[in-house]
C-alpha cells in the first residue's frame, strides 16, 4: 500500500510535533471524505490501516468514525479484508474513552461482533474459523485475578453460552486440523475466564478436554496447557486422572526422545512443552482445596507415575551438567533445569537427588553470564525454602558453598546481589546464623543505598529467629543499629523504625536482659563501632547514629537506674553521654531525649546534672518545633510545680509489657516470604511475659479452630458443591454381581472393551486385577488411546473410612491389545452394603469419546476366610455363645429369600466354599425334604477379625425359597452380612 | 503462566511494537512503558536480563538497535521467555530476511502476524519455527490472491 508508506514516512519526517499534528489532521480530513463516497475493498482497507496507525501513534481522541467501514471489511468475503478488519475492530473499539465498567465493555464488544463471529466460526473456511477464535481469544480476555464474571442470569448470557459451545466443539472435534484447535482452546481458554458456571454445570466436558495433552500435535498440547491448569484448578478432583498422562507425555519427550524434528529447539526438544507441564506439575501440586488440603500428595501417585516423574526430573538434571555450545542451547537446557529442579522438591526426592541438584546449581554459580547467577540462586531459594532441608550449610559443604554465595554479594549486577541476600536469608539455620549475621554485618557498609534498608531488616529477623544467646542478640542488633547509622539523601534512615522499635520490645519484655542491655548501650555510646573494625577499605562514613540514639534514649530512661550503682555506668555519666548527642540529633530523638531527661530527674532528683536539665526545657521551650515546644513546656512544669513530684512520678511510670506476638518486620522482607511461606520456624526469643499472659487466650482460639475444622471435614471435601452422586453405565449390574459370587472373570464388555477381573485376597488386604481388553482390534482394527481413570469415587466416609483404596498399576493411555490395572484395598473397619466405590474410566477409540461409570463390591464379606470346625456340635456351641453373648436382636439376623431357580444343598454348599466358608454341615441333595446348610467363617478388618456363623434352610419342597441366618461375634455385623447373602441369591439390589 | 506484555524499544526509546495481553487503561501502559524505557535503557550490557518490576518480572533482551522487552509473571520461566524473544526474531529474520529496526516500523503488520502466529492471550500456541513461518507465508498468498482478484475486476 503506496499512500500508507508515504503517510509513515511523512509522519517520520516531521520536525516537530506541530508539523505531525497538521499531517495527521490532513490525513483524518481526507479519510472522512474519502469514506463518504464509494470505495472499494482495497481503498477501504488502505484507509482503515491509516486510521489504525494513526491511532497506534496515540491520537485516540481524533478517530471517532470509521466503524461502519470496519464492519464492511468484516462482512467481506476476502480474506485480507475480513482479516484487517478484525485487527481494525480491536484496535479501534476498546476501553478507553467509554468510561464502563470491563464487564460493560465485554458485553458491549460481544454485541458489537456476535453475528460476525458466529458466522464466521460456522463458515467451512478454516481461515475465517481462525480469524473468529483469535479475536476471541485475544479481546475477550480477562487476567485471571479479575472478578468479571458472566453470570447465567444475564442478559447476554445466552450469547456467551453459544460462543463457548461453538468454541468447544471445535477443541474436541476428531476432525478439525491441529491449527484450529489451537486456536480454539486457547480461546476457550479465555471464554471459561469469564463465563467458569459453563464448565461447573457441563462436567462431563472435563473428561474430554483433559484428553487433550494426549494430542499428538505437539502445537495442540502446548496450547492446551493453559486450559487444562484452569479446569484443575476449578475442579481439583480431576487432578488424580491429568497426572498419569502428563507423566507419560514427559517421560516419552526426555526420556525417550520422541519428538519430531521441526519441535526441537536447536538440541533440546519441544522445551516449552516440557517447561510448561513440569510447572503444571507443580502448580497441582500447590492446589489446595476448600478446606486448605493439598489435593495431590506423591502417596495418591501410583509407583508408574511417580517413577516417570523422577526420572524425567533426574534427566533433566543430568542433562544440563554436560556443557553445551551456544547461548540458545545453553538457555533451553538450563531453563529446563531451573523447572525440573522446582519440582523436584514435590517428589520427595532423597536427599542424595536434592544434593545432585544443589551441586548442580551451585555450579552455575560460577557461570560468566550474569542470567545464569541470577537464576541458579532463584532455584536454590526455592529448593531450601521449599524443602526445609539444610544441605547448602551441612557442615561438610559449609566452606565450599558459603564463601560463594557471600562472593556473590559483590557481584556487579544489582539484582544478583539482591538475590544472593535472599538466598542466604532462606538458608540461614541454627548452625550457620553466626557466620551468615555477621558477615552480612561486614557487607552493611559496602552494600548499595537500595539495598540497605532491606539488609537492614533481614539481618533483624534473623537475629531474632535463631538467637539462643541474650548477649548475643542484643550485642548484633545494637551493633547493626551503630554501624547503619546514615540516612539517604531523604534524610529517611537506612535501617527503619520497626527494627529499633523491636529491639525495644524484646528489652522490656525480658527482664534479664534489661542490665546487660543498659551496659552495652553506654559502651557504645563511648565508643562507636563503626569502622574500626574495617580499617583497611574505609567505608563511606556514618554519622552519628540516630536509631542508637534513640534506643539509648529509651532503654536508659527506662532502665538506667539498675547499672547506675555499677563503676563507669553511672547515670550522671550515662546523662552526660545523652546531653552531649542532644544537638547532634534530629527533632524526633530530641523529643524522645528530653522524655528520657524527665525520667532521669525524676528518679534522681538530688543528682547535678538536674539543673542542666531543668535549663534545657527553659531553653527548649520557645523551640519553634512543636513537638519539642510542647514536651518542654509540661516537663518544665512537671517538675516545678511539686517538690516531690507526685504527679511527675505517675507521669513515668514503667512501661508495661508488649503484647504483641509476630514481629512486623516479617511484612517487610519482600519478595522471599511469598517463597517461604508461613511454616518457618517463630523465634526462639518469646516475649516472655506477654507468652504467660496471653497463651490461654491463644489456646482458646487454637482450639476453636480445630474445632472449626472438624466441622469442615465432615463436610464434603470439595466445599461449595454438593455433589451429585455418578450416574452409573448401563449394563453395570451383572459385572458386579459376577463378582460378588465370584474372585474373577468378566466385569464389564461392550463393543469396544472388555474387562476382566481377578480378586486375590489376603485378610484385609484385597487386591483387584483387572484386565481391559481391546474389543475393537478384532473387529476394526483400531487401538483404544487416551484410557485414562478419571475417578475411584469411595462412598465410604472420608474421616476414619471403613477401606482405603489406592491405584496400585494404572493401565497404559494406549491400549493396543490389552493392558492390566491393579487396585488395592485395605478393609479397616465393618463395611456398609452401600458404600461399595465407583470406577470412572474414559477412553477414546477410533474418534469417538466413551466414558464407563462402573461399581464394584468391596464388601466385607470378601475378606471371608474358612474356619475349621470340627464338627456340627462345635457350630452348636459357638452359635449359643454368640446369641449369649450379644443377645439374638444384636448378634443374629435372619432373612428369608426366594430364588427364580432351584437349589440343592450341594449347589448351596458350593456357593458358600466359592464365598470363603468352611461348610460344617450340610444334608444331601436325596434328601428333598429339607435342605439344611452350616458354613462358617472369620471376617478380616485391620481393627478386628469377627467370627461368623451361617445357616441356610429351605422353607418350601421346591428348593425356591430358603432361610438365611447368620451369627456374628461383631454387634450389628450379621445384618450386613445377611444382606450381602440376600443380594448373592437373589441378584437384585 | 502467561506473557503480560510485549514491546520493542529502539536505543533512543521509541517503542516499535507493542503487544498487552491483559486489559489495562492507555495510562498505565503509558506508565509501565516510560518506567520501563528508562530502566532497561540505563543498563549495562553485561547486566542480567532479568527484572523484577512490581509484581512480575521483566525479561528483555537487545538485538542490535533495538530491545525487546517481556513482561512475565513472577512465577514464570524467565529464560524459557528469552528465548520466546529468539525465536520471535528468528522468525522475523527469515521472514524480511536480515530483519532491521526499520523493517519492523514499515511492515509491522508482518511483526503482528508472526506474533499473533506465535502467541495467543500470552500463551505460546506454537513453538516450531515452521509451522509459524507457514502460516504467515500461507496468509500472504491468500492476501495477494485477494487483490489479484481486485485487480482482474
Amino acid at each position: 500500500m503506496k499512500g500508507l508508506t508515504q503517510f509513515i514516512v511523512d509522519l517520520r519526517n516531521s520536525k516537530d510535533l506541530q508539523e505531525e499534528n497538521k499531517r495527521i489532521n490532513l490525513e483524518i480530513n481526507n479519510i472522512q471524505t474519502k469514506f463518504s463516497s464509494n470505495l472499494n475493498g482495497y481503498q477501504k482497507k488502505k484507509y482503515v490501516c491509516k486510521l489504525i496507525y494513526i491511532y497506534l501513534l496515540g491520537y485516540i481522541d481524533a478517530i471517532d468514525f470509521g466503524l461502519k467501514e470496519t464492519f464492511e471489511l468484516l462482512n467481506s468475503s476476502a480474506y485480507s479484508e475480513k482479516q484487517l478488519g478484525y485487527v481494525a475492530l480491536s484496535v479501534l473499539v476498546n476501553n478507553d474513552k467509554a468510561k464502563q465498567t470491563t464487564k460493560d465493555y465485554l458485553n458491549s464488544s460481544l454485541s458489537l461482533v456476535h453475528q460476525n463471529l458466529i458466522k464466521d466460526l460456522q463458515s467451512n473456511n478454516e481461515d475465517f474459523n481462525c480469524l473468529a477464535l483469535q479475536f476471541i481469544g485475544s479481546n475477550f480476555n480477562i487476567s485471571e485475578s479479575s472478578t468479571v464474571r458472566v453470570e447465567e442470569s444475564d442478559e447476554d448470557s445466552a450469547k456467551w453460552l453459544e460462543l463457548i459451545d461453538i468454541v468447544y466443539s471445535f477443541v474436541t472435534s476428531p476432525i478439525q486440523k491441529p491449527l484450529t484447535k489451537k486456536k480454539a482452546s486457547l480461546a476457550l481458554y479465555s471464554l471459561l475466564k469469564l463465563y467458569p458456571q459453563v464448565l461447573l454445570s457441563n462436567s462431563n466436558w472435563i473428561p474430554r478436554l483433559l484428553t487433550l495433552v494426549d494430542d499428538k500435535d505437539y502445537g495442540v498440547a502446548i496450547s492446551c496447557i493453559p486450559l487444562l491448569h484452569y479446569i484443575v484448578r476449578l475442579k481439583p478432583q480431576f487432578v488424580k486422572s491429568i497426572i498419569p498422562a502428563i507423566s507419560l507425555r514427559l517421560y516419552s519427550i526426555v526420556i525417550e526422545n520422541k519428538c519430531p524434528e521441526e519441535y526441537y529447539y536447536y538440541k533440546s526438544p519441544v522445551p516449552w512443552l516440557v517447561v510448561k507441564l513440569l510447572q503444571l506439575i507443580e502448580h497441582f501440586f500447590l492446589l489446595t482445596d476448600a478446606n486448605d488440603f493439598s489435593v495431590l500428595s506423591i502417596a495418591t501417585l501410583d509407583e508408574q507415575t511417580l517413577n516417570n516423574f523422577r526420572s524425567v526430573v533426574a534427566k533433566s538434571i543430568q542433562n544440563a551438567s554436560h556443557p553445551v555450545k551456544g547461548l540458545p542451547n545453553r538457555n533451553s537446557q538450563s531453563s529446563i533445569l531451573f523447572q525440573a529442579v522446582s519440582l523436584a522438591v514435590f517428589l520427595d526426592a532423597s536427599a542424595d537427588a536434592i544434593n545432585g541438584a544443589i551441586n548442580a546449581l551451585m555450579m552455575l554459580l560460577d557461570s560468566n553470564e550474569t542470567n545464569t547467577r541470577y537464576l541458579a540462586l532463584d532455584a536454590l531459594i526455592k529448593l531450601t525454602a521449599r524443602s526445609n532441608t539444610n544441605c547448602l550449610t551441612m557442615t561438610d559443604r559449609f566452606d565450599v558453598n558459603l564463601p560463594k554465595i557471600f562472593h556473590l554479594l559483590h557481584d556487579k549486577d544489582i539484582s544478583v546481589r539482591r538475590k544472593s541476600l535472599d538466598l542466604l536469608y532462606t538458608i540461614c539455620n541454627p548452625s550457620s546464623y553466626n557466620t551468615i549475621i555477621s558477615k552480612l554485618l561486614d557487607y552493611f557498609p559496602f552494600s548499595d543505598f537500595t539495598l540497605k534498608s532491606e539488609l537492614g531488616i533481614k539481618i533483624a529477623i534473623l537475629a531474632e529467629r535463631f538467637a539462643t544467646d541474650f548477649t548475643w542478640y542484643v550485642t548484633t542488633m545494637l551493633k547493626l543499629l551503630s554501624i547503619g547509622g546514615g540516612s539517604n539523601s531523604n534524610g529517611i534512615s537506612y535501617i527503619s523504625n520497626e527494627v529499633w522499635e523491636r529491639i525495644v520490645q524484646i528489652v522490656v519484655n525480658n527482664e534479664s536482659l534489661q542490665k546487660m542491655t543498659c551496659k552495652l548501650v553506654i559502651n557504645l555510646l563511648k565508643k562507636p563501632f563503626s569502622a574500626s573494625t574495617h580499617a583497611s577499605t574505609q567505608p563511606p562514613p556514618t554519622g552519628v547514629s540516630e536509631n542508637l540514639i534513640k534506643v539509648a534514649a529509651f532503654v536508659l530512661g527506662e532502665f538506667g537506674e539498675q547499672v547506675s550503682s555499677t563503676e563507669g555506668f553511672h547515670i550522671s555519666l550515662q546523662f552526660r553521654l545523652l546531653y552531649d548527642a542532644y544537638f547532634k540529633v534530629s527533632l524526633t530523638t530530641r523529643a524522645m531525649l528530653l522524655t528520657t531527661f524527665l525520667k532521669f530527674l525524676v528518679k534522681f532528683p538530688d543528682e547535678d546534672f538536674v539543673p542542666d536539665i531543668v535549663d534545657l526545657y527553659e531553653i527548649e521551650a520557645l523551640s519553634i518545633d512543636l513537638e519539642i515546644q510542647t514536651r518542654s513546656h509540661e516537663y518544665l512544669g512537671l517538675v516545678t510545680s511539686q517538690s516531690n513530684f507526685k504527679l511527675a512520678n505517675s507521669v513515668v511510670k514503667p512501661l508495661p509489657a508488649f503484647v504483641q506476638k509476630e514481629s512486623h518486620l516479617v511484612n517487610r522482607i519482600g519478595s522471599v516470604s511469598q517463597i517461604v511461606g508461613v511454616n518457618r520456624s517463630k523465634s526462639l526469643l518469646v516475649l516472655a511475659k506477654n507468652i504467660n499472659s496471653t497463651s490461654k487466650g491463644e489456646s482458646t482460639t487454637r482450639s476453636n479452630t480445630l474445632d472449626d475444622d472438624d466441622e469442615e471435614d465432615d463436610s464434603n471435601p470439595f466445599g461449595d458443591e454438593k455433589k451429585a452422586p455418578t450416574t452409573l453405565s448401563p449394563n453395570w449390574y451383572s459385572g458386579y454381581h459376577r463378582m460378588l459370587h465370584y474372585d474373577a472373570g468378566i466385569f464389564y464388555e461392550d463393543q469396544l472393551i472388555k474387562i476382566t477381573y481377578r480378586v486375590l485376597k489376603e485378610a484385609f488386604n484385597i487386591v483387584l486385577k483387572f484386565t481391559i481388553i481391546n474389543n475393537s482390534a478384532k473387529t476394526t482394527g483400531t487401538d483404544i488411546s487416551g484410557f485414562t481413570v478419571l475417578d475411584l469415587e469411595s462412598l465410604t466416609g472420608n474421616q476414619d473410612p471403613n477401606y482405603v483404596l489406592n491405584i496400585k498399576q494404572l493401565p497404559d493411555p494406549t491400549i493396543h491389545d490389552k493392558s492390566t490395572m491393579e487396585i488395592g484395598i485395605k478393609v479397616r473397619n465393618v463395611i456398609e452394603n452401600h458404600e461399595s466405590p465407583i470406577l470412572s474410566l474414559s477412553f477414546m477409540c477410533g474418534g469417538s469419546f466413551n466414558s464407563l461409570n462402573l461399581k464394584f463390591p468391596v464388601l466385607l464379606l470378601k475378606t471371608l476366610s474358612s474356619t475349621v470346625l470340627t464338627g456340627i456340635d462345635e457350630f452348636n456351641k459357638r452359635w449359643q455363645q454368640i446369641g449369649d453373648l450379644l443377645g439374638v436382636k444384636e448378634g443374629e439376623c435372619s432373612v428369608k429369600v426366594s430364588i427364580t431357580h432351584r437349589y440343592n444343598s450341594s449347589n448351596i454348599s458350593r456357593l458358600l466354599t466359592r464365598l470363603g466358608f468352611a461348610v460344617v454341615h450340610s444334608t444331601t441333595d436325596d434328601d428333598v425334604n429339607e435342605i439344611l446348610v452350616f458354613g462358617a467363617g472369620i471376617l478380616h478388618t485391620q481393627k478386628t477379625n469377627y467370627g461368623v456363623l451361617t445357616t441356610i434352610r429351605s422353607v418350601d419342597q421346591i428348593g425356591k425359597e430358603f432361610e438365611i441366618k447368620v451369627r456374628c461375634s461383631g454387634g450389628g455385623v450379621a445384618d450386613v452380612i445377611c444382606s450381602t447373602l440376600k443380594e448373592i441369591f437373589e441378584g437384585k439390589f | 503462566m502467561s506473557i503480560q506484555f510485549l514491546f520493542l524499544l529502539s536505543r533512543q526509546g521509541k517503542v516499535r511494537l507493542s503487544k498487552w495481553y491483559e486489559t489495562i487503561s492507555q495510562k498505565e501502559k503509558g506508565k509501565i512503558t516510560r518506567e520501563l524505557s528508562t530502566l532497561i535503557l540505563s543498563r549495562r550490557a553485561k547486566m542480567c536480563n532479568v527484572l523484577e518490576y512490581k509484581d512480575m518480572k521483566i525479561v528483555y533482551r537487545r538485538y542490535a538497535s533495538l530491545f525487546f522487552i517481556i513482561g512475565i509473571e513472577s512465577g514464570d520461566n524467565e529464560l524459557l521467555a528469552l528465548e520466546i524473544i529468539h525465536r520471535f526474531v528468528e522468525q522475523m529474520d527469515k521472514l524480511y530476511g536480515n530483519v532491521c529496526e526499520l523493517d519492523i516500523i514499515f511492515g509491522f503488520d508482518k511483526a503482528y502476524h508472526i506474533l499473533d502466529e506465535l502467541l495467543i492471550d500470552g500463551f505460546v500456541q506454537e513453538s516450531s519455527k515452521k509451522e509459524v513461518l507457514r502460516r504467515v507465508a500461507q496468509q500472504d498468498e491468500l492476501e495477494n490472491m485477494d487483490e489479484f482478484d481486485h485487480i482482474l475486476a
